[in-house]
């Protein structure tokens, strides 16, 4: 069953009830917990007691595997730049709901909350990351549209 | 075919398959050189668990009634799981929602099973011989304190070797479970979205007696009617699909039920591991969606940092150590 | 007699020319499916070079820079002054800085000419194409014009017939690939046109051009043919290399020796 043309309508599928969409929201939940305990060593990269909450200038975004990394310039009150490494998720769902590398502007501003790298460096894991005006990260981009893949 | 209930899978088999043989092969789409066409990129997600829940026994399907109170009830516990609590390890994560990162991307079929698991009649798998044990206690034994000395202590995923959830046979799991299909004259090729190509020969020729170990094994495939047959065997003893050993034999059976269906049919035999064989079915739904590459020690930031962390806690506490 | 030797001219003819033809696929075009390597040192160096030291003299000769007559059209890639003086660069840290030493993914169209074998997969609508290093693949379709929503280390391929031959329209890369082990390189905003024509039975003449103004002084080409691999019961192994490179990458953030 080739698509002849990818160019496709992202519609929910037809199958699919809203009680079982509802379920799925669900699974993701449970499977997040589960993914949170058992992959790929978390508590060593990153430091529990080592939260931030900051705001900044994307620089660079990579939207890559196995893990997104979103560059934010964080300037302190000193006028002081530094550049920090925020670590996401793969990106490949999002490439099937419309998301491309657009999606998040060179310049925007974000707010990431999250936990700093262990070994101090300025990286850290985006426990949220989001628009500095409030908005969902990639929301907009996931609007059913002709032209996601 | 559907996933209907129906009190007796093998009958349900003999059915679908005399259904299949009479009035659906005719329509069951062609390849321009005449095989059924099983191309196309497809969602691993179904609600069914791969094993059973114990206190279900036997019973291998849900009514449509018992089915919506096992989901409402998966629903209730989730919603009692909520967040995670910020402060704790389990919230040092990112935002699988952010990233769209659930295991299902909004396509599924129904499946009315309560487990993927069929064989043995309990829906579970069978319980490790004592030689899988000892291979197991043997392999967690050279990791034991050492396990993060350096990159090959790490996992096979972790390293960006191979996600063993993409060899066959190839399961639901975790999130980008996805496979797709290509195929051509005398070739299938299957893809899990972030696994190595399975280059599968569909000519009918077996399995050479010699097989150099590879971590996705070596294929054989044939067609029986409509259904695809592919053999696999010759696996890496590291590759440990499931504490399985090297001698560990695949058999999947694919067919095309509908246009967006395909049932993905496996058994898994390995006296070294489990006295029986075991195998179970589920759905592979259509994406509607394209798989994107996973290059994945291209980006692998990861393990560079998990190891400086360790570095970093080793230091810290030399230095406590030190007067 | 003479006759004899035309009817026998002409029974030959009849006979042999099926064996002459590419094989075709169902709907009519060249079937370029089967399994296929090129014979060049375009691995080592596109342009043409002689024989010449590696760079790790522990493997002497075994490691040697073999000589190469070139696959560059016109021999020479036109770089602008300062992408070549970038290009001279990577070669003088080509055995830190070449992706390849990394089993990083090899690119198009470095992925064609590197030493392994590569089968492809034709089907009406999609060609895909399995590398046997670091397990490779490409999806390419054929009449697609979406494009690459997100860079990548392969690119994005849409495809289409201009008769016989199938041109790959390739772009999406993420600038990271290089195209040999002489550090000849090209950026994230290439795009590469590869052309697949059928030169006998058994060869492909494979063709890639290559455009980036941020590089070049103009679009260059290459060309080679593709040689199919015609052992009996012949097979792509698995060269997996990510645990190969683990030293090279992070050896130095190993727990120090006590």
């Amino acid at each position: 069953m080739n698509k002849k043309n990818i160019n496709k309508n992202y519609t929910n599928p037809g199958k699919f009830s809203i009680f079982l969409r509802a379920l799925a929201l669900a699974t993701m939940w449970t499977l997040f917990n589960q993914a949170a305990l058992a992959h790929h060593a978390f508590a060593l990269e990153f430091d529990v007691k080592k939260p931030f909450d900051l705001q900044g200038v994307v620089s660079k975004v990579e939207l890559i595997n196995p893990h997104s990394w979103i560059h934010v310039d964080v300037t302190d009150a000193n006028g002081t730049k530094v550049t920090w490494m925020i670590e996401g998720g793969s990106p490949n769902a999002l490439v099937r709901k419309g998301v491309t590398k657009q999606s998040i502007p060179v310049g925007s501003e974000l707010r990431v909350i999250g936990y700093q790298a262990r070994d101090g460096s300025p990286k850290g894991v985006g426990r949220t990351i989001t628009f500095a005006d409030g908005r969902e990260l990639f929301f907009d981009s996931r609007v059913p549209t002709e032209s996601a893949p | 075919m559907s996933f209907a209930p129906v009190h007796n899978f093998r009958l349900t088999t003999l059915i679908a398959s005399v259904m299949l043989a009479s009035a659906a092969h005719a329509q069951q789409p062609r390849t321009a050189w005449g095989e059924p066409d099983l191309a196309g990129a497809y969602s691993e997600f179904t609600l069914a668990p791969l094993e059973r829940p114990v206190e279900l026994g036997t019973k291998e399907f849900f009514t449509a009634q018992e089915a919506r109170e096992y989901q409402q009830r998966v629903l209730e516990e989730a919603d009692q799981d909520d967040e995670t609590v910020a402060g704790t390890q389990e919230d040092v994560h990112y935002d699988m929602g952010t990233f769209s990162l659930s295991a299902n991307e909004g396509r599924t079929s129904e499946n009315f099973r309560t487990s993927i698991i069929t064989t043995p009649a309990n829906g579970r798998i069978p319980p490790l011989t004592e030689a899988a044990l000892t291979r197991q206690k043997a392999r967690n034994a050279i990791r034991a304190g050492h396990e993060f000395d350096g990159p090959e202590m790490r996992s096979l995923s972790e390293r960006c070797v191979v996600w063993t959830s993409t060899l066959p046979p190839i399961l639901p799991g975790g999130y980008n479970s996805n496979l797709q299909i290509f195929q051509s004259p005398g070739y299938v090729v299957i893809q899990g979205e972030m696994g190595d190509p399975r280059i599968i020969p569909t000519d009918g020729k077996p399995l050479p007696d010699k097989l150099l170990p590879q971590w996705n094994g070596t294929s054989a495939g044939r067609w029986e009617g409509d259904t695809l047959v592919v053999q696999t065997a010759g696996f890496h003893p590291n590759a440990a699909w499931r504490n399985a050993s090297e001698h560990m034999k695949v058999t999947e059976r694919i067919t095309r039920v509908d246009a967006d269906t395909l049932e993905y049919q496996f058994q898994v035999e390995d006296p070294t591991t489990w006295a029986e064989p075991w195998g179970g079915v589920y759905p592979l739904t259509d994406l509607d969606g394209i798989l994107f590459e996973y290059a994945c020690t291209e980006g692998n930031y990861g393990m560079a940092n998990i190891l400086s962390g360790q570095r970093a806690l080793e230091r810290e506490a030399a230095a406590k150590v030190q007067p | 007699m003479k006759a004899l030797t035309l009817l026998a001219l002409f029974a030959l003819q009849a006979t042999a020319a099926p064996q002459d033809e590419f094989p075709r696929a169902a709907d009519g075009h060249p079937d370029f499916s089967g399994v296929w390597q090129t014979i060049t040192t375009a691995h080592w160096n596109l342009e043409p070079h002689i024989a010449a030291p590696g760079g790790v003299p522990a493997l002497g000769a075994q490691f040697a820079v073999a000589p190469g007559l070139g696959v560059v059209v016109g021999d020479r890639i036109p770089y602008k002054p300062e992408a070549l003086a970038q290009r001279d660069t990577n070669f003088a840290n080509r055995l830190t800085a070449d992706p390849e030493t990394n089993c990083y993914l090899g690119g198009v169209p470095r992925s064609t000419y590197m030493p392994y074998p590569l089968q492809i997969f034709q089907s009406s609508d999609i060609v895909s194409i399995a590398y046997q290093y670091a397990t490779g693949l490409r999806r390419i379709d054929i009449g697609g014009t979406y494009e690459a929503p997100l860079d990548s280390w392969m690119g994005w391929s849409n495809a289409k017939w201009e008769g016989d031959t199938l041109v790959v329209e390739v772009t999406g890369f993420n600038g990271q690939t290089w195209l040999d082990r002489a550090g000849n390189y090209a950026s994230a905003a290439a795009k590469v046109t590869e052309r697949y024509t059928p030169l006998s039975p058994n060869h492909i003449q494979y063709e890639a051009t290559i455009e980036d103004p941020s590089v070049y002084t103009e679009a260059w080409s290459i060309r080679m043919p593709l040689y199919r691999i015609v052992d009996d019961n012949y097979r792509l192994l698995e060269f997996k290399c990510e645990p190969f490179a683990e030293e090279k990458l992070y050896g130095h953030l190993r727990k120090p020796a006590e």
